[in-house]
């Protein structure tokens, strides 16, 4: 039929990134349009959001008041892991926080309105809410970094920076694997808020090197709830060039399998949710 | 002409845990393998044409959404096949959603913080509209509604009406062959109805588009669908056109008569008295028909099958014996000879 050929020829011209790019930032440019709208609505909750992360540094700096180091890591040192982890978890919170909205849009049946759109589920999902607010995550983060670097006295060469930004790329890709996980459990059990709150209790282990946890605990933050990858791995690459671990050089490719995994379980719960729903 | 969409035997099951009973049982059932399979769609068939409006309707739970879920991609039948444009829906959703428009009512798909026009052009990027098409649909659109008092309100601030409108605009504005429509009309005023009909009916007119409606509203049936599908219980039960229903009962007529000057002043006694009355008579008259006797609105209601006896036939037989102040016939509406369907729920060929 006419009609049919048409439309399966743009659809197939359609598929490219360029496309997807295009939809995201004019349905992001709308967002933040209107979110701006309410300015002190959207202030305010920067203001907070800025607070809650240095109100966190400051209990960290109360505690190196009295401890010199943990396990040889001072406290720039530490900071800058603090600092690396708001960094890595700035596009999660930015790009990928309707997530946290999944459970009750599962719950009240409304997900199915996602499902007739001729784009990928996953990102029209999320590109309905950009938040804009995690630019404060990563203002914080590049302060704590900048300041610690300083302090720490590491050399600034081209080499650590490309090491640095790599390792942000790829560390952010864990936590948002972690996010999808989580999130995409409430396609598969009913109650499914302790999930969330679990992976963000997880990413507050994030900032601390993993070497001060026991051999299980080691085991599984490294190769089940990866978030060793989200701070520690890659920036031993900067912090301490010379005694670089060997996983470290696997960050890349523990981002983008965890991320595929995470994205794979997410779009095989949202259509096998849609079985049962309604 | 070749149909726009075909459902071929399309049955789908889901598996169901059987649950047990109290606490215990609710533990019981975490560890239990004891499903049960739910037959939602059985073996159901049919052919839509380009730009028909098909009415799809059945009572609640009847399979109704599943089989919409099928037909939109999102669901695959346990066994049959479904192809809508060419392009089968549950293994190419995405390329399927191209060809389709959905509303939901009361579930608006349009962004919830944006006014409806900026929806509508991230839509015409979605579904890469041209330009030129783009334009004249809104122009034809502007033909159409009063597009100025809602195109720069946010869709949050709408009345339900108005978030309808836009969610139907929107569906048909990348010109999809097919639309669905899921009860869109739910929650509106009258007058609104009457204004969300006259726009589905005046888009499928003017583009073609094969409406493919469900509804709990028969007024959206008796407005819109020249032809109408019943599902209940998983099974087809009735798929023809309008006419052809009511031609099911449409033997019918409801005679109404009034047999006092002033019906309002009846009491209830001597109202049922005149109906026992009426009932006996008709009942010597024709001993081998039964014709429902009742009272409504303080008048004797007579339900005749005109296949069996004339309405005029039963008119001068009480007319003999009483005197008639007042009558009326009526049609059975398209209501009542769906109740009628539901409740039976035997299958009509």
């Amino acid at each position: 039929m006419e009609t049919s050929d048409m439309s399966m020829k743009t659809a197939s011209k359609r598929r490219g990134l360029r496309y997807y790019f295009n939809i995201y930032f004019r349905i992001i440019a709308q967002d933040i349009k209107s979110k701006l709208s309410y300015r002190s609505d959207f202030i305010i909750s920067l203001i907070g959001m800025i607070l809650t992360d240095a109100v966190e540094i400051l209990s960290f700096w109360l505690v190196f008041q009295n401890f010199p180091s943990v396990k040889g890591w001072n406290f720039y040192e530490m900071l800058f892991l603090y600092g690396f982890t708001l960094v890595a978890s700035t596009p999660a919170q930015c790009m990928f926080d309707n997530n946290w909205n999944l459970r009750l849009v599962v719950y009240s049946g409304d997900f199915i309105k996602y499902c007739f759109r001729p784009v990928n589920l996953f990102f029209y999902f999320m590109s309905e809410i950009f938040d804009i607010k995690g630019v404060g995550k990563l203002f914080v983060g590049l302060s704590c970094i900048v300041y610690s670097w300083n302090k720490l006295a590491l050399p600034v060469n081209f080499k650590s920076l490309v090491l640095l930004i790599f390792g942000f790329v790829f560390a952010s890709l864990i936590v948002i694997a972690i996010l999808n996980l989580a999130s995409s459990a409430c396609f598969f059990i009913m109650n499914s808020f302790f999930v969330l709150s679990l992976s963000n209790t997880l990413r507050g282990y994030a900032r601390y090197p993993i070497t001060i946890f026991s051999g299980a605990l080691k085991f599984v933050f490294t190769f089940i709830a990866p978030i060793a990858f989200m701070a520690y791995y890659p920036s031993m690459a900067v912090l301490r060039p010379d005694n670089v671990p060997v996983l470290t050089w696997f960050t890349p490719v523990f981002g983008i399998v965890f991320f595929y995994i995470s994205y794979k379980v997410w779009m095989k719960g949202a259509l096998s949710y849609n079985g049962t729903g309604n | 002409m070749e149909p726009i969409i075909q459902v071929n035997n399309v049955t789908k099951e889901f598996k169901v845990l059987n649950r047990s009973e109290g606490l215990k049982g609710s533990i019981k059932d975490l560890f239990s393998h004891d499903y049960k399979i739910v037959r939602a769609v059985d073996n159901v068939s049919m052919d839509i044409g380009q730009g028909e409006i098909v009415g799809y309707l059945g009572p609640n739970g009847a399979g109704k959404s599943t089989t919409i879920k099928m037909m939109t991609g999102v669901l695959k039948p346990t066994s049959g096949s479904i192809i809508c444009n060419g392009v089968v829906p549950y293994d190419k959703r995405t390329l399927n959603a191209q060809n389709i428009g959905v509303v939901f009512g009361q579930r608006s798909q349009l962004w919830w913080a944006l006014p409806a026009i900026e929806s509508f052009n991230i839509l015409k990027d979605i579904y890469l509209v041209e330009d030129k098409d783009y334009k004249d649909m809104l122009e034809l659109y502007s033909t159409l509604v009063d597009m100025d008092s809602i195109m720069h309100k946010p869709v949050r601030q709408m009345s339900l009406g108005q978030r309808t409108l836009c969610d139907i605009l929107a569906s048909f504005l990348h010109n999809p062959p097919v639309v669905f429509l899921d009860e869109p009309t739910i929650g509106l005023d009258v007058a609104m109805k009457a204004k969300i009909r006259e726009l589905v009916k005046m888009l499928n007119k003017e583009k073609n588009t094969t409406v493919i409606l469900t509804t709990h509203d028969m007024g959206d049936v008796d407005a819109l669908c020249e032809r109408i599908v019943i599902i209940d219980k998983g099974k087809k039960i009735y798929d023809n056109d309008i006419e052809h229903l009511t031609g099911l009962f449409g033997a019918y007529r409801t005679l109404s008569v009034s047999l006092s000057k002033n019906k309002e002043i009846l009491t209830k006694e001597e109202l049922e008295q005149m109906e026992t009355s009426v009932s006996n008579l008709l009942r010597e008259q024709w001993p081998d028909v039964d014709m429902p006797v009742s009272i409504e609105d303080n008048e004797i209601q007579i339900l005749v099958n005109e296949a069996f006896t004339g309405v005029v036939k039963v008119i001068n037989a009480v007319q003999d014996k009483y005197k008639v102040y007042d009558m009326h016939i009526t049609e059975i509406s398209t209501e009542s000879v769906i109740r009628k369907i539901y409740d039976g729920s035997k299958i009509v060929k």
